[in-house]
């Protein structure tokens, strides 16, 4: 069946699936592959077309205060595949630690461990097409290259695996809406809407359902959706936005009765150039500087601190990796020579490289979309980000490198230079990961979160949220692996609501 | 082997070339003035790159003082090996930063009474 243009509906329709899905990125297409062939008719309602539209990614307009962080609307895309569109391909599932309630993190922990989400990573990785799961495991088998010699302590090597579009000829990550679109036309019991934009959850009047979706086009066309249950998966700042513009019943906006929805937004902070390592004995292994394939991987390696480090020095999570090769400078030559031939190693092949890293943000209820009075083409409100980042995340960060240094000396396989100090100098050299977590987060709790353990929003009984969004602590991996998984779980909890 | 006149050219001529080379290495090599800390200064291999990473280690500790320096750095140094000594340090954590550089506290000594003198 053909994907449908919501622009040809007619005004005033009335569609009644069994399951509505808002949102067409990873999260979506995969609820919906996942629960292909089953009794649970579809309706899949995505605000783009196939590709790229400017007037439809103008909807993602908003505002920004605090340090400065990517404009809204170029953080993330607008057409099937959502951000799946823009991603690098770069996987990795969360550490245990991840999922932990830490006393010295407030806020954190999930609530279930990492292997609740075990079952689900083997498909989810097919599912991103980032070949064999083995992640870690690369380091016990035969891999083209020497490992980073470590002596013992808090970092270990680590991989990440990439998503790469199986046949596509530009080897890019598989974007979910162009790679899945035929497979999606295959299900029976979907249907896929596109240019549809979901602009309002309408609740039943005892506030403990949604009644209905109102949803418009930027053609004019205004319709209503009447499902059983329905699932929000448009992204970590888009959902937030959905719930919060929702409140002709709850004025608070929908499932915001305890002021969470919006808070805690998260994303990995990715300072360049961080620090310099040096390899006394030459150049470090291919697969450190790039993507290499072995092993049914493309897989590049990282330095990880272990669980058991962070928990004991209370650190967040980072995953230093190799930039690119420089050239030290004279005091660089002074102390790589003084230091290798104080240690008895010879280091005239050395080779210097810069490291970058993705970190992990400590959650934090002031780092928060709010509406704003403004309006979107649709009449939605417009959002305004309110983004943060304290030392604490760049000190973590830098015991973790000096760890990494004292490792590389204990094993007299290099060094390390600190280069960053100041937080003037860690935000001169900031990007951001465009992964967006925390803005429903998950929580038993409903003063603590905006979603349950089965990702339904608390106290509506037919309202689900998929996706990084309710990530109630970040860990430093990729979310797309992670968010792929946890949407299957749901799948599999709402094949048995809606049997 | 009997000693002719070759041969005792020959014996000559190689006792020359030791001797030279010796002396040739002894002139061309780096010479410092003595200070009271040979005996510490002598276990770095390339006293000028020392004194650069002791430059820089002085900027960020203005304090340091060499004869109380140098009397911590022959308690921990002692008549060991300096490698031992600064592996030791790496495994234990006992470190500092030079000009950004983490290296082993009695390297970073080292350097600095280097460039100290």
């Amino acid at each position: 069946m053909n994907f449908i243009d919501a622009r040809q509906v007619p005004s005033g329709t009335e569609l009644t699936p069994d399951l509505a899905i808002i949102g067409g990125g990873p999260a979506g297409i995969s609820l919906a592959l996942a629960l292909a062939r089953t009794r649970i008719r579809m309706l899949l309602l995505e605000s783009g077309g196939m590709d790229f539209d400017a007037a439809t990614q103008a909807l993602c307009q908003g505002d920004e205060t605090g340090v400065r962080y990517i404009p809204l609307d170029a953080t993330r895309l607008r057409y099937l595949g959502g951000c799946s569109n823009h991603w690098g391909g770069w996987s990795r599932p969360l550490d245990e630690i991840d999922f932990e309630k830490r006393d010295w993190l407030p806020w954190s922990g999930w609530p279930f461990p990492r292997n609740e989400l075990e079952p689900f990573y083997p498909r989810a990785q097919q599912l991103i097409e980032a070949g064999s799961f083995l992640y870690d495991n690369l380091a016990k088998g035969e891999l083209p290259g020497s490992l980073l010699p470590l002596g013992p302590g808090g970092l270990y090597n680590s991989f990440f695996q990439f998503s790469q579009w199986r046949g596509n000829a530009e080897h890019l990550p598989t974007a979910f809406g162009h790679r899945y679109a035929n497979d999606l036309k295959q299900i029976p019991n979907l249907q896929l809407m596109l240019h549809a934009n979901v602009t309002g959850l309408r609740l039943a009047k005892d506030v403990r359902w949604v009644d209905h979706l109102d949803v418009a086009t930027l053609s004019g066309v205004k319709f209503t959706v009447k499902p059983r249950h329905t699932v929000v998966a448009c992204g970590g700042i888009e959902n937030a936005r959905l719930l919060l513009a929702s409140k002709d019943v709850m004025t608070a906006g929908v499932g915001n009765q305890n002021d969470v929805v919006g808070r805690f937004f998260a994303d990995h902070a990715i300072p360049r150039e961080t620090a310099t390592l040096v390899v006394f004995g030459g150049e470090i292994a291919g697969f450190y500087k790039t993507n290499l394939n072995a092993r049914g991987a493309h897989f590049r390696a990282a330095l990880s601190p272990t669980d058991r480090f962070r928990r004991e020095r209370h650190l967040l999570g980072s995953l230093p990796t190799v930039e690119e090769h420089v050239q030290l400078d004279l005091l660089g030559k002074a102390a790589v020579a003084t230091t290798s031939a104080a240690l008895g190693v010879d280091a005239s092949s050395a080779h210097a490289y810069s490291l970058g890293t993705g970190i992990e943000l400590a959650p934090d209820p002031e780092r928060r979309l709010i509406l704003t009075s403004a309006r979107d083409a649709l009449g939605m409100p417009r959002l305004k980000l309110n983004m943060t980042i304290s030392n604490r995340e760049f000190d973590d960060y830098r015991e973790t490198l000096i760890e990494l240094g004292r490792q590389l000396l204990a094993a007299k396989s290099g060094m390390l230079r600190l280069d960053r100090r100041s937080r003037a100098e860690w935000l001169s050299v900031m990007d951001w990961g465009n992964h967006h977590m925390g803005t429903t987060r998950m929580h038993d709790d409903p003063k603590q979160g905006v979603v349950d353990t089965n990702s339904q929003v608390h106290g509506l009984a037919n309202l689900f949220i998929a996706g990084s969004s309710v990530f109630p602590t970040y860990g430093a991996s990729n979310p797309t692996l992670n968010l792929v998984a946890l949407t299957l779980r749901l799948a599999e909890h709402l094949k048995g609501v809606l049997r | 082997m009997k000693l002719n006149r070759r041969n005792a050219i020959a014996v000559g001529a190689s006792a020359l070339v030791v001797v030279g080379g010796y002396e040739a290495f002894r002139l061309l090599r780096p010479h410092y003035p003595p200070t009271p800390y040979d005996d510490l200064l002598d276990r770095l291999s390339d006293r000028d790159a020392a004194r650069q990473l002791g430059a820089a280690f002085l900027r960020t500790h203005p304090d340091f003082t060499p004869g109380a320096a140098a009397r911590v750095l022959r308690r921990k140094v002692g008549t060991r090996d300096l490698s031992a000594t600064v592996e030791d340090e790496a495994a234990h954590g006992e470190l500092t930063e030079a000009g950004r550089w983490i290296i082993p506290q009695t390297l970073a000594g080292l350097c600095a009474l280097a460039a100290r003198t």
